[in-house]
């Protein structure tokens, strides 16, 4: 059996050894490797810090850290859930592959099965590998032994398969149940809980409540409570347990979590068998009928993408409305729509709830500090938008890309439309989080403004950062081309536009503190300092004009080189 | 009106077309023949302005591809040897997608598409997404869109693959008809009976060099092999090509 398993699985295997044998390949993977490294050194940093910090509380140490670590459990559990669905549909029913693999003489188990690992595998080493340097911050402040690290690998080990045998069967039970050409539906259903799913926890978690001095009494009888086993059934608690007492030395207890945590997964792994067994190949050859639209179309006359659009050149026109119907057509986008519509709501609710009044420091000052932070929390949210939706949309256009190249219009005009049309719903959208943050914020006038125009300048920055470097790697032969945002140009058009932020952001922070405390204490300027402001803006903005001009040079002179 | 100097297409590991001369005039079919690898998708891609020629000019109509891509590119109707289309759009929504790229008058896009979606027999699919068509479906679409803007140079890679018998005969009256009207067309494929009996000359391609052209009168000279079909003509010259 597993013979038959490896043997499907060889493909994926030699595939990504040959695919590491290039020069160009060991560059791009030792820069990744460089910068995962510094995310994971940082990531180590970071939690070493806090628990340092929480072992200084007194009575309350222990709670907090405890705390921590089923939050993020927790945390980790939801997204390989997430992960997990959307890799196990791709791998199991969608994969261009399948075709051949079906017709091989193999039976649907091994299929199932090395299908199934291969999902598991893509949806979990990430989270894995971000892991390890959090229980390694936990192993070193609470002075654990190697117990604890082996422990600990086998409770995310646990929590891996234990997801990718949730999220598979539910795959499985799904696929059997929609109507055939309607597989695809799941993403839209599954972003729409998602979405939810999320806004919940996250307002359960109530932030904002533990620098409310008022409600302290009850976040103590709240910390208290935690320290009990409670919702014993739910696998994240066996594998918190698991963890948490490897900690504290606890064997006996720490290893009936974990054989509980492991034989979940292999009761998982059995009804998963026998579901696939069942109804796999069914569901595949459901999934096989021509995909058939959600929503019917609109038939109104003056409500099409022809006539809102109206207004644009003709080119431009069909560019914009082959894009947006592209993109509403593809179900695999929606997810992260609602994901992104639950941020926002969740980013804004908790600006509304920000105990600024509570706090020691002057609140007119805090405010607007914290309006200076939202432009560049905004924009980090906005690239994060973009590495998804904007660095992607030019390998979107996969192999159908000769369709432009053939077209009587230059790839200039191609670039320059995919801008335009993702920077305005862009701009729309980071306008309405900072004047809406701002106005939950209740800041002075001159941030509201100045954070306006900040935004307004960064967001072409951004969009043509991503549009340009999306076109210098592009890759159209992608079976998902959002995947590139993981690549190494998204990670480089990340990194490029963290720095750039960071460098607005900067160039800015010196002259609106200097005027900032000046109308506060009802000073003037002097000459030199106003020369000072007009200097650091007005460099902030050629920096913005210049991402924008450089990285769409970039990506069309290496578009037109191909 | 299609006129090929010196061109060249150098991938650094292949050199994949290698100083190609091709002159064909308005009114021509041009078959271009050639075993797998010879170079023939490459000058099509070349031609059709997907990929930049390393060396050499081709001048569409006498404007010069690599001067004025947009307006050499306006007179041509392309059609790749694979169907790749946009998915997610219906077959009308591609058409009119089409017709805004390459400017075709609003007022006549309407009945032109129907005309052409009626004589593709995709009317009664015109407005289901292409990614429920076969593939035989998104080749006589991509070839209805290729027509769409009436292109006077015709360029088609592998036109007959995934079509049905009534498709093949359906576009083999479609290319007479466009040479009749004085559009020059250049077919590359590798079934040479529809070569020999709808090309009015024909090239043979191979290692990226051109071999020999003419009619098939020329072509069976210039190999030596008396009165033989397309097929003995072609073996010989690759063989001793």
């Amino acid at each position: 059996m597993y013979n038959a398993v490896l043997t499907l699985l060889q493909p994926r295997l030699i595939g990504a050894a040959n695919g590491f044998r290039s020069r160009a390949s060991g560059v791009r993977l030792l820069i990744f490797f460089v910068i995962g490294l510094v995310f994971w050194i940082g990531s180590f940093l970071i939690f070493y810090r806090v628990l340092t910090y929480f072992q200084s509380v007194q009575d309350f140490g222990d709670i907090l850290a405890m705390k921590l670590l089923s939050m993020m459990i927790l945390t980790f559990f939801t997204l390989l859930l997430f992960s997990s669905i959307i890799n196990s549909l791709s791998h199991l029913y969608l994969s261009r592959d399948l075709s051949l693999v079906h017709s091989l003489p193999v039976s649907i188990r091994h299929i199932f099965l090395s299908r199934w690992l291969g999902s598991a595998f893509d949806s979990s080493w990430m989270v894995m590998a971000f892991s390890l340097p959090v229980l390694l911050s936990y192993g070193m402040v609470f002075k654990a032994g190697p117990g604890f690290y082996l422990a600990a690998a086998g409770a995310v080990l646990c929590l891996c398969v234990i997801a990718a045998g949730i999220s598979s069967l539910i795959v499985l039970c799904g696929a059997a149940l929609l109507p055939a050409g309607k597989i695809r539906t799941l993403f839209v259903i599954l972003g729409v809980l998602l979405a939810l799913l999320l806004v919940l926890v996250l307002r359960m978690i109530r932030p904002e409540q533990l620098v409310n001095p008022d409600s302290f009494a009850s976040a103590v009888l709240y910390l208290n409570s935690l320290q009990a086993l409670d919702r014993p059934y739910l696998p994240t608690t066996w594998i918190t347990d698991g963890i948490r007492l490897a900690l504290k030395n606890e064997w006996g207890l720490s290893l009936f979590n974990l054989a509980l945590s492991a034989s979940c997964f292999l009761f998982l792994l059995f009804l998963n068998d026998t579901t696939a067994r069942l109804v796999y190949f069914r569901g595949f050859s459901r999934a096989q009928t021509a995909a058939k639209r959600l929503f019917a179309p609109v038939q109104y006359r003056g409500l099409s993408w022809e006539h809102l659009l109206g207004f644009l050149s003709r080119p431009a026109r069909a560019f914009a409305v082959k894009e947006i119907r592209s993109f509403f057509r593809d179900s695999t986008q929606w997810p992260q729509l609602f994901l992104i519509c639950a941020l926002i709501v969740v980013y804004l609710y908790n600006f509304s709830v920000l105990p600024l009044d509570r706090t020691p420091i002057s609140s007119v000052y805090l405010q607007n500090v914290f309006s200076f932070l939202n432009v560049g929390l905004a924009a980090f949210v906005l690239s994060a938008i973009a590495a998804r939706f904007v660095f992607p949309a030019v390998s979107m256009e996969g192999e159908a890309f000769w369709i432009i190249r053939a077209a009587p219009v230059s790839l200039k005009t191609f670039l320059w439309i995919k801008f335009f049309l993702y920077s305005f719903p862009l701009l729309i959208l980071s306008e309405l989080l900072i004047v809406a943050s701002n106005l939950l914020l209740g800041v002075t006038p001159f941030m509201m403004v100045l954070s306006a125009i900040t935004i307004f300048c960064l967001v072409p920055a951004i969009v043509a950062l991503a549009v340009g470097l999306g076109a210098r790697f592009p890759d159209f032969k992608s079976e998902n081309p959002a995947l590139s945002a993981t690549s190494f140009g998204g990670v480089l058009f990340m990194l490029l536009s963290f720095g750039l932020i960071a460098l607005v952001i900067a160039l800015e922070a010196g002259p609106v503190y200097k005027i900032f405390m000046a109308r506060i204490h009802g000073r003037g300027f002097s000459f030199w300092s106003m020369a000072w402001f007009l200097l650091s803006f007005a460099l902030a903005l050629l920096l913005c004009v210049f991402a924008v001009v450089s990285s769409m040079r970039a990506g069309e002179k290496h578009l037109l080189s191909r | 009106m299609i006129e090929l100097l010196e061109v060249t297409k150098d991938y650094k590991t292949t050199l994949a077309v290698n100083r190609l001369n091709l002159r064909i005039p308005a009114g021509e079919i041009y078959g271009f023949i050639g075993p797998n690898g010879a170079g023939k998708t490459t000058t099509i891609r070349m031609m059709g302005g997907i990929i930049e020629p390393t060396s050499g000019h081709i001048a569409i109509g006498g404007i010069d591809l690599r001067k004025d891509p947009v307006a050499a590119k306006k007179m041509i109707g392309f059609v790749p040897d694979r169907p790749f289309l946009y998915e997610k759009l219906t077959g009308l929504e591609f058409l009119k997608f089409v017709a805004d790229l390459y400017a075709v008058a609003p007022r006549i896009l309407m009945r032109r598409a129907e005309e052409l979606l009626r004589q593709f027999t995709l009317w009664d699919w015109a407005n289901e997404i292409i990614e429920s068509y076969s593939h035989g479906m998104k080749q006589r679409l991509i070839i209805a869109a290729a027509l769409l803007h009436d292109p006077k140079v015709m360029i088609i890679d592998e036109p007959m693959v995934g079509l049905d018998p009534e498709g093949v005969r359906m576009v083999r009256d479609i290319l007479r008809g466009l040479a009749a009207n004085n559009v020059t067309v250049f077919v590359s494929t590798h079934t040479l009976s529809l070569a020999e009996d709808l090309c009015d000359r024909i090239g043979v391609i191979s290692k990226g060099a051109l071999l020999a052209e003419g009619t098939v009168a020329e072509l069976n000279r210039a190999a030596k092999t008396g009165d033989a079909g397309l097929e003995e003509v072609f073996l010989t010259l690759v063989r001793e090509g």
